[in-house]
């Protein structure tokens, strides 16, 4: 059983974003280890390398490498497969929704989104 | 009613289009930056011309290829990036760059959402963000334009989408 607070890693070429979900994390009232941020999915894999990471969240368009490569990557590693992976993006269409769900995404919560859901949401997933 | 896109084969007018580009606004508006936003009748008077301000522009391809773009005042700028990063921003920087071409990348993503189930898959490129002065912006002859202008609480602005059905 985990003893050591949870470390994270946020995935958005967007610095605003990843500053709004800093501060979403910091509502959820949970004692967070590290909380790690990759601008791409290429930073997001390096990130991932020595770093005990128990939950990504990451958008899905990004450049260099996206979000559904990010993922594909990580479910094809023996180290990484079962880290919860959390989608948020703006891309809500039904097909990139399934596309991501089939490639392992953990839960998938679409852009514009309210903070309240969202902590609610991410305090769930690290307690579980 | 009847637009020169509908013509060409795509069930939804201009009309249509607009009202799901401002729905799109307002949803971002209201979740995002906790502020209520209104439909004005008129352009802000800054940008029926050129411009001094930031326009942000998101990319659409698919069964349509154009363009969407949101286009304020440095003012309003400011103003929409403090809202949504809830730190008090007085002059344009980096920060404010970034957090305008995301208001616009939600703006985008959201109206190809609502607009995918008629028209079929989109896709949106990353955002490109411009800040100037004498900016002036010029849609194609092919293809539709369509904007809607928008006022919040801390200042007005313009939302575009020009699209074109994509060559065969």
């Amino acid at each position: 059983m985990r003893t050591e607070p949870p470390n994270l890693l946020i995935v958005d070429d967007s610095t605003a974003i990843r500053k709004i979900l800093l501060r979403v994390l910091s509502q959820t009232g949970l004692q967070l280890g590290r909380v790690l941020e990759a601008g791409d999915g290429q930073e997001a894999l390096k990130q991932m390398e020595g770093n005990d990471i128990s939950l990504i969240l990451s958008d899905i368009n990004m450049p260099n490498m996206d979000g559904l490569e990010l993922l594909r990557a990580l479910r094809g590693s023996p180290d990484w497969r079962d880290v919860p992976v959390v989608m948020i993006t703006t891309e809500g269409g039904q097909a990139r929704v399934e596309e991501a769900v089939q490639l392992g995404a953990t839960s998938y919560v679409r852009k514009p989104f309210n903070a309240d859901l969202l902590r609610d949401k991410l305090a769930s997933l690290l307690t579980k | 009613m009847t637009t020169d896109i509908a013509l060409k084969g795509i069930p939804i007018s201009t009309e249509e289009m607009a009202n799901m580009l401002f729905a799109a606004t307002q949803e971002v508006f209201t979740s995002m930056l906790g502020s209520e936003l209104r439909q004005l009748p008129e352009p802000p008077a800054e940008q029926s011309g050129s411009f001094d301000g930031v326009l942000s522009l998101v990319g659409l391809a698919g069964s349509l290829i154009g363009n969407g773009s949101l286009a304020c005042t440095a003012e309003a700028a400011c103003e929409m990036s403090s809202r949504l990063l809830m730190t008090e921003f007085k002059n344009v920087d980096d920060e404010v760059l970034d957090a305008l071409g995301e208001i616009a990348n939600m703006v985008v993503g959201g109206f190809k959402n609502l607009l995918e189930p008629t028209v079929g898959r989109l896709q949106i490129s990353i955002p490109s963000v411009i800040y100037g002065k004498n900016i002036a912006t010029r849609d194609a002859k092919a293809g539709v334009a369509l904007g809607v202008c928008c006022g919040f609480a801390g200042g007005e602005f313009a939302v575009k989408v020009r699209l074109a059905p994509a060559r065969e």
